[in-house]
């Protein structure tokens, strides 16, 4: 073991949380250390470059197509799911169909920009509606936060569109950008559903397409100024302050002008803030007695393709794990915090309560060409199922139209040129009118279910299961409940009524899809896919005795470590998490500035 | 004797007279694109040897009447490539009618002959998708294999070139942008050959 450093705050993970922290407590002259278990080729523009021509030469334009494995600091990979052997030890019953990635940016670096707000509702699930938990914080408490994070990562929308389903926003305020424009899809289908009744557990809502505010650069109103790509050089800034239509925010927008973790690393005060990435945290080290955490082991490699290392250990005042709701719980597990077989008193709720969004998809052909493959990979959505009082009887859901044609779903167009040309023969002149009547009327919705937390659901360790470093792989078990599946089933109605309405052909099918996980209900078997929103494994709560960690995401045992991101979440409701996780890392920070700086 | 690189009259000159057969697409499209050069290695390097030459000599011989020499694509210059005739004009009832009859000539000697056939199919996925497919098995006993035979995208830039994307009247995901606001617009009408 090797040197010995000393900082205010230790922060694991250099994505959003802890990007978002590591910039306010620099900003206030604390002294901040940020360990990145993984590479950092993405904060210089050559670097980024270099990812996005790793993308136009991928077999698969996945995810993970653009950001490559680091043998050192491994991550789940969707195409792992199907064959079982990847990172993730899959315990079932059912399979964790969701990735994430390690390296400096995280998975801001390929994540869709979607930044809506959690329901009011949401935080109260179990007193309104007598299922899951409630939240320690009201929408009330976080609601001045969601206004800081949608200006912190930049969040385009029109405040009057947004306000629905109890979405309040106080006078005068708006997002920073403007909406960013609805594709030519979205109207299109706008005019053909706007207004149409659909009855969920006997209640009736109405559905509408509405613009969803997104982390992607639109025209700015007065006073922000949006933030290109990250480079030292100005001619590298200015690309990407406006988005272009890349139809790439998922994996890799060329130009950055979706939001990634980098821009905000890049705004912290540098003469503060040290990061050290390719550097894996391996332990927390606590002292037995009072619980307060002394250090941060680490493994740091030169060589990204050879396990040697060096071990070192990182100190500081107060310590933030910012490094995913499964990496979080993981290192507190291998540390031997927090699990059922933990330090003492411990409630054994770390790990436990593992969430996503599982999320099927919906494809067909619209009557007239609606621009497939056009703008940001989807600008609208329908939000009018995310709440009601059919949630005591099933999960509420989120339909995401896509601007990319079946692409997620069926791998087009690729796969739709290669049927056209080998199951159908064609070729010449009719290949090509075909193609042309076909690519531009692809629909695609993806229709987010909410799932509750169930302590069955586990993030854990075991012995048999190692890294090339030593360090433990998750084991995942996973069951998604009738409460999902019943959602599912509710939102396979909604998407039928939708394509019927709107004469679009249903092209929907298991044998026509790329392959994806079954889950089976009621005589049907739905196939799924992950949203990447995983939470619930170090929850939130009033008590020591039911929650991991307090509302200002600290550690009950360990008063000095703070476990921050969706793995907080008691429920995680039908919103993308990253901007309800945004605002709790901005309202962390302002009690660590408190509790730091008495 | 021709120059085998030169893009009228060589092997390149005829690749492209093919292409634009089997694709769809007006050779002077294809030449557009820049790939003609690199996808006549790539492709040589995925099959056994002597077998894209067979491809073009059975193109070279289509009957009388249907051959390239009928056809509009043939000849030197940038006139209109194979097939590109279809719109304006006394002569493009014509050279639809030329093209109909190259398609069914090349349909019988190329498309269904069990050697020619696959290699056809991939050419075609090549120019759309920017993609070689690992041809099938039963083909690769009969017929050999070259070690580059083995699905992938060729490279970064055929990915970009796809016709995939002209044909739905878009761009390649991520790269050659639209420029802002461009996709709430209505598309322009879908790129068809004949329309």
């Amino acid at each position: 073991m090797t040197g010995h450093e000393t900082y205010d705050v230790v922060v694991v993970g250099a994505g959003v949380n802890g990007a978002l922290i590591a910039k306010q407590l620099t900003r206030a002259r604390l002294r901040v250390l940020l360990l990145e278990a993984g590479p950092d080729t993405a904060s210089a523009f050559d670097g980024y470059t270099r990812h996005l021509d790793h993308f136009y030469s991928a077999s698969g334009k996945g995810p993970e197509s653009a950001w490559p494995q680091a043998p050192n600091a491994p991550q789940p990979d969707t195409a792992d799911v199907r064959t079982g052997d990847g990172y993730f030890v899959q315990a079932g019953p059912h399979k964790y169909a969701s990735s994430y990635s390690r390296l400096l940016g995280g998975s801001t670096l390929h994540w869709l920009g979607v930044s809506l707000r959690m329901l009011p509702e949401d935080f109260e699930l179990r007193s309104r509606y007598g299922v899951g938990r409630d939240w320690p914080l009201g929408y009330a408490d976080l609601e001045p936060y969601y206004r800081s994070a949608e200006w912190e990562i930049g969040v385009s929308a029109d405040a009057a569109d947004q306000k629905h389903l109890g979405i309040e926003f106080p006078d005068g305020y708006d997002y920073p950008m403007r909406r960013v424009p609805p594709s030519y899809s979205d109207q299109v289908l706008a005019q053909a559903v706007d207004g149409m009744q659909v009855t969920l557990a006997d209640q009736t809502a109405t559905i509408k397409i509405r613009s969803y505010p997104a982390a992607r650069n639109s025209i700015p109103r007065d006073g922000y100024s949006p933030a290109g790509a990250v480079d030292e050089r100005l001619e590298a800034q200015v690309l990407g302050q406006r988005c272009a239509g890349n139809t790439a925010c998922t994996p890799i927008c060329p130009i950055q002008a979706r939001y990634h973790a980098g821009k905000t690393l890049a705004q912290a005060e540098r003469r503060y803030l040290t990061v050290i990435a390719q550097a894996v945290a391996s332990k927390i080290l606590v002292d037995p007695v009072s619980g307060v955490v002394q250090g941060i082991e680490y493994q740091r490699y030169e060589d990204p393709d050879s396990p040697r290392h060096t071990v070192h250990v990182a100190s500081g005042r107060a310590y933030v794990l910012a490094a995913h709701a499964v990496e979080n719980a993981k290192l507190m597990l291998a540390s031997g915090l927090g699990g059922s077989n933990g330090s003492n008193g411990s409630n054994g709720l770390v790990g436990k309560g593992l969430m996503d969004h599982p999320a099927l998809y919906a494809w067909g052909l619209a009557p007239v060409p609606v621009g497939a493959y056009r703008g940001p990979l989807s600008t609208s959505g329908i939000e009018d199922l995310r709440g009601g009082a059919f949630r005591a009887a099933h999960a509420a859901f989120r339909f995401d139209l896509g601007n990319d044609g079946w692409r997620p779903a069926t791998g087009a167009p690729d796969t739709t040129v290669a049927d056209a040309v080998r199951k159908h023969g064609l070729f010449g002149t009719s290949l090509r009118d075909h193609l042309a009547a076909t690519l531009s009327r692809q629909v695609r919705f993806s229709v987010a279910v909410e799932q509750l937390r169930s302590n069955a659901n586990t993030v854990t360790i075991d012995p048999r299961y190692l890294d090339p470093l030593g360090n433990p792989r998750p084991v995942i078990s996973y069951h998604i409940d009738d409460y999902t599946l019943a959602g599912m089933a509710a939102a396979t109605g909604v998407y039928r009524q939708v394509f019927q309405r709107a004469g679009i052909k249903d092209c929907t099918g298991p044998n026509e899809s790329t392959w994806f996980p079954e889950a089976a209900y009621d005589g049907t078997s739905f196939h799924y896919h992950g949203m990447g929103h995983f939470g619930g494994t170090h929850v939130m709560g009033s008590s020591k005795e039911d929650s991991v960690v307090d509302t200002d995401q600290r550690s009950w045992e360990h008063r000095n470590l703070y476990l921050v991101g969706s793995g907080s979440f008691p429920t995680m409701g039908t919103s993308n998490p990253t901007l309800t996780m945004a605002a709790l890392s901005l309202r962390t920070a302002e009690h660590m500035l408190v509790e730091l700086t008495k | 004797m021709a120059d085998p690189e030169d893009r009228n009259t060589g092997r390149a000159g005829q690749f492209a007279d093919l292409s634009a057969l089997l694709t769809g697409f007006d050779r002077i499209q294809l030449l557009g694109t820049g790939m003609v050069g690199s996808y006549l290695h790539a492709i040589d390097a995925a099959l056994p040897d002597g077998v894209l030459d067979e491809l073009l000599d059975a193109f070279g011989h289509l009957p009388p009447g249907a051959g390239p020499g009928a056809g509009p694509g043939a000849g030197p210059g940038p006139g209109p490539g194979a097939g590109a005739g279809a719109g304006d004009g006394p002569g493009a009832a014509a050279d639809a009618e030329a093209r109909e009859a190259l398609e069914a000539a090349v349909s019988s000697a190329v498309l269904d002959d069990p050697k020619l056939g696959p290699v056809a199919r991939n050419l075609i996925v090549v120019w759309y998708c920017g993609t070689w497919t690992a041809l099938p098995d039963g083909w690769r006993e009969a017929y050999g294999t070259s070690p580059l035979d083995t699905d992938r995208v060729l490279s970064a830039e055929a990915y970009q070139a796809g016709l995939q994307w002209v044909a739905a009247g878009a761009h390649p995901a991520g790269a050659l942008q639209q420029g802002y606001g461009a996709w709430s617009a209505e598309p322009e009408a879908p790129k068809g050959a004949r329309t």
